[in-house]
């Protein structure tokens, strides 16, 4: 697709930083987005600890400015809405827009080699609708009543007008609803971009993992969102019109079911834990191949894996409600089916130790959180096995240690990879190099405090900790985990502190950092090639795709230990007789 | 694009590479938005099946004349639609635009009947919010289908408003194309809609 036009870059402030079309435009604002609502859950987390550490007690400094109903104390009312927001927020208005909707923008056109995505405009309108969200969201803040409190979840009977009078849980549902809406929309644009726009020579398998992952996460965006978004249809016609598709019980004539609805949610909450990783999975398997100056081991066995995990994911999702009285025969082909996808996680994990085994590793901040991922998504992964197991999830579910499983995957993995991203990409998209020593301080105040904090989760679960507890000195038996729920608290606020190290660095250096040069981190895919920050139309010329996207210690180049995608080997150096009997001898 | 396109997009290739992006990025929209439709007819589904009886004791059945002749009416719009995009292929504008209204009075035809038989339905004792699931359904599965009716009688009188204007020709006429599938998806959830609810 050679003969995609360049547009004129617009001149005026509106169309260029407003309303842009550029999909690199686009993906800072997405990156804006998320950072200040990873903000906004963090904070949200950090009075839920407060409550669980000090329970009663009026939070410090927030408890005035955010609190003054109840005197700085966080109530249960206040504290099961906090929950909600915290989930809420930090998967579809954190992670998704940072993630899918920033790094998705930014890299799948520059790794494919495209000038821009193939709808533009739609690109622009996913952004928007995703601000409407945002704003209907932050009105849900506002009204009186209260914001959401029935779990990020939303499950009925707690999510519909006998659970949650007020306005405050429809705007969520409908803040939801927009975002998913925003989210496919997206997913339509990427899944076209990365079918229609590769540069002449890159076939699939040519492709950096990175879009692989991005490309399979749109997949799964496209296929399972909606099913999400019918569900929040049919709520918010519970809420709005009063019909009674999960309301039930003595009032209604014929009502519905609540478990309908967990049956949407998960139908598409399961991919959707899949949508939130995959990202992540695509840039580490690249970073660590990329600082580890390796080929990325079995490359096509990573991407492979990354699809069949897409398509197990579909057939999972009864493992969250093992508890809702399900046939036994059920219950264990959804057992048997979610530990089969331990095999291509599994296939996954041990291509990136490989990858790293005998690399000359650069330890670069971008390799530091990669190599972070690892860590906490092994701790993570193994600790699904215990739930997805019938006879322990029986036991666990509900429970803290499943908060500490799905926080090691999908919180602290996604939060050291997005964090990866940001500081791999950092000098491409803003042309400027980060401090590397604030970097690495604010890796180790992340890697560190979050283990801590997820894997003391998983302790005081097993001790039988509820989820959702309010208060740990409700009951006997759990009072003995207060100081346990202090660590984790103390843990936690240390890990939100450590983050000054990078709002200062990212506030300093996206305007005054250091000029960086256009491929700081010798490597060979496309976006690496032209200028930092890229121009508005990304490419002089459409490259043509020669080697896969980790081309390292080609023995055939000399002088440099990298290759880029698009690069001929100079024919001189590739006749080099030497060069040709070490090939034959191995 | 590296290599040969597969015989199969070459069949359905339409004039420029771009309309196939175009196409194609269509196709995914609407499969995402039938998918959406997907979960609420197994929502409906899962209510009907755990229902003793079907329409529950007391309640009215529906009916069926008003429906099937709203079945017609859209049939008959699609068939308009479809005309109409086979009319800008061969750069016939004016007749096109003739076509594209007609589509457009028969859609705001639909959505008049539906309304008369949302007040048929209500006037015979089943109203949205008093009636259980066997309401419910109705009423959601019918007013959400409308609301699309509805945004495509929009899209299509934008067209034709555009094609007042002297818009679309054989060559570019991408909207044109991507209204006409919009309509056929709406057409098609209206008839799996009438033979689900109305019909069984």
């Amino acid at each position: 697709m050679s003969e995609q036009h360049i547009h004129p870059e617009p001149t005026t402030f509106i169309r260029k930083y407003v309303f842009s079309t550029d999909h690199k435009v686009i993906a800072q604002q997405f990156i804006w987005m998320g950072l200040i609502f990873l903000l906004m859950g963090g904070t949200m987390a950090m009075m839920i600890r407060w409550q669980l550490a000090n329970p009663g007690v009026p939070v410090p400094i927030l408890g005035k400015l955010l609190l003054h109903s109840t005197g700085g104390i966080v109530s249960p009312y206040i504290y099961t809405s906090l929950f909600t927001g915290h989930g809420a927020i930090m998967i579809f208005f954190a992670i998704t827009p940072i993630m899918i909707g920033g790094f998705g923008n930014y890299c799948i056109p520059l790794e494919i080699g495209a000038r821009d995505m193939v709808f533009p405009t739609l690109n622009m309108l996913s952004f928007w609708t995703m601000v409407i969200s945002c704003l209907v969201l932050v009105a849900s803040l506002l009204v009186p009543g209260g914001t959401a409190a029935a779990g990020w979840t939303t499950y009925p009977t707690l999510s519909t007008n006998i659970g949650t009078p007020g306005l405050g849980q429809t705007l969520v549902v409908i803040a939801l609803f927009l975002a998913g809406l925003s989210t496919v929309q997206g997913a339509v644009n990427y899944i076209t971009t990365v079918i229609r726009l590769r540069a002449p020579g890159m076939g699939y398998f040519d492709m950096p993992l990175t879009v692989w992952g991005l490309w399979l996460t749109a997949i799964l965006n496209a296929l399972f969102v909606p099913v999400l978004g019918s569900g929040l249809i049919l709520l918010s016609f519970d809420r709005l019109f009063g019909t009674h598709f999960f309301v039930t019980g003595a009032l209604v004539k014929g009502g519905g079911d609540p478990l309908l609805f967990q049956h949407l949610f998960w139908i598409f909450g399961h991919p959707e834990v899949y949508i939130l990783i995959l990202p992540v999975w695509g840039v580490v398997s690249d970073l660590l191949s990329f600082f580890a100056r390796k080929p990325a081991f079995g490359y096509k066995a990573t991407a492979l894996s990354m699809v069949v995990i897409c398509i197990l994911s579909a057939v999972v999702y009864g493992h969250h409600m093992y508890l809702t009285t399900m046939s036994p025969l059920l219950g264990e082909s959804f057992m048997v089916l979610t530990m089969i996808i331990s095999v291509p996680a599994m296939v996954l994990f041990v291509n990136w130790l490989r990858t790293i085994w005998q690399g000359s590793l650069r330890l670069e901040v971008p390799m530091l959180f990669s190599l972070g991922v690892v860590f906490v998504f092994g701790l993570g992964g193994l600790t699904g096995l215990y739930l997805a197991d019938i006879p322990q999830d029986l036991y666990l579910h509900d429970t803290y240690f499943v908060v500490g499983h799905f926080h090691l995957t999908m919180a602290a993995a996604v939060f050291l990879g997005s964090f990866a991203s940001i500081y791999y990409w950092f000098p491409k998209i803003w042309g400027r190099m980060f401090n590397n020593t604030l970097g690495k301080l604010h890796f180790w105040f992340s890697i560190v405090p979050i283990t801590i904090v997820f894997c003391t989760m998983l302790l005081v679960g097993y001790s039988g900790m509820q989820r959702r507890l309010y208060n740990v000195e409700s009951y006997d038996f759990l009072k003995r985990l207060l100081p346990l729920n202090q660590l984790i608290s103390y843990t936690a606020f240390t890990l939100f502190t450590g983050q000054i190290f990078f709002v200062s660095n990212f506030m300093y250096s996206v305007f005054r950092g250091r000029k960086a040069p256009d491929n700081p981190w010798e490597v060979g895919t496309l976006e690496w090639q032209i200028p930092s920050p890229p121009p508005h139309h990304n490419f002089d010329i459409v490259p043509t795709v020669i080697h896969g996207p980790h081309e390292f210690n080609n023995p055939m180049v000399k002088g440099k230990d990298w290759l880029a995608q698009d690069e001929v080997i100079p024919p001189e150096t590739a006749e080099a007789p030497h060069v040709e009997t070490q090939l034959a001898g191995e | 694009m590296s290599k040969k396109m597969p015989a199969a997009v070459v069949a359905l290739r339409p004039r420029a590479k771009e309309d196939f992006s175009n196409y194609l990025g269509m196709v995914m929209m609407l499969g995402s938005w039938s998918i959406l439709f997907g979960g609420i007819f197994f929502a409906y589904a899962g209510v009907r099946m755990s229902a003793p009886t079907w329409p529950p004791p007391g309640l009215p059945k529906l009916p069926l004349a008003l429906p099937a002749a709203n079945t017609v009416i859209l049939g008959l719009s699609s068939w308009t639609a479809q005309r109409a995009l086979g009319a800008i292929r061969k750069g016939r504008r004016d007749e096109m635009q003739a076509l594209l209204g007609a589509t457009v009075v028969l859609g705001a035809l639909f959505l008049g009947l539906q309304y008369v038989l949302w007040t048929n339905v209500r006037a015979s004792g089943l109203s949205i919010d008093s009636a259980g699931t066997y309401g419910s359904v109705f009423y959601a599965l019918t007013i959400f289908h409308a609301l699309h009716v509805a945004a495509g009688v929009c899209g299509v009188s934008y067209l034709v408003v555009g094609a007042r204007f002297g818009k679309w020709n054989a060559a570019a006429h991408a909207p044109v194309r991507m209204w006409t599938m919009f309509w056929h998806f709406v057409d098609a959830v209206w008839l799996v809609t009438f033979v689900s609810v109305f019909v069984l």
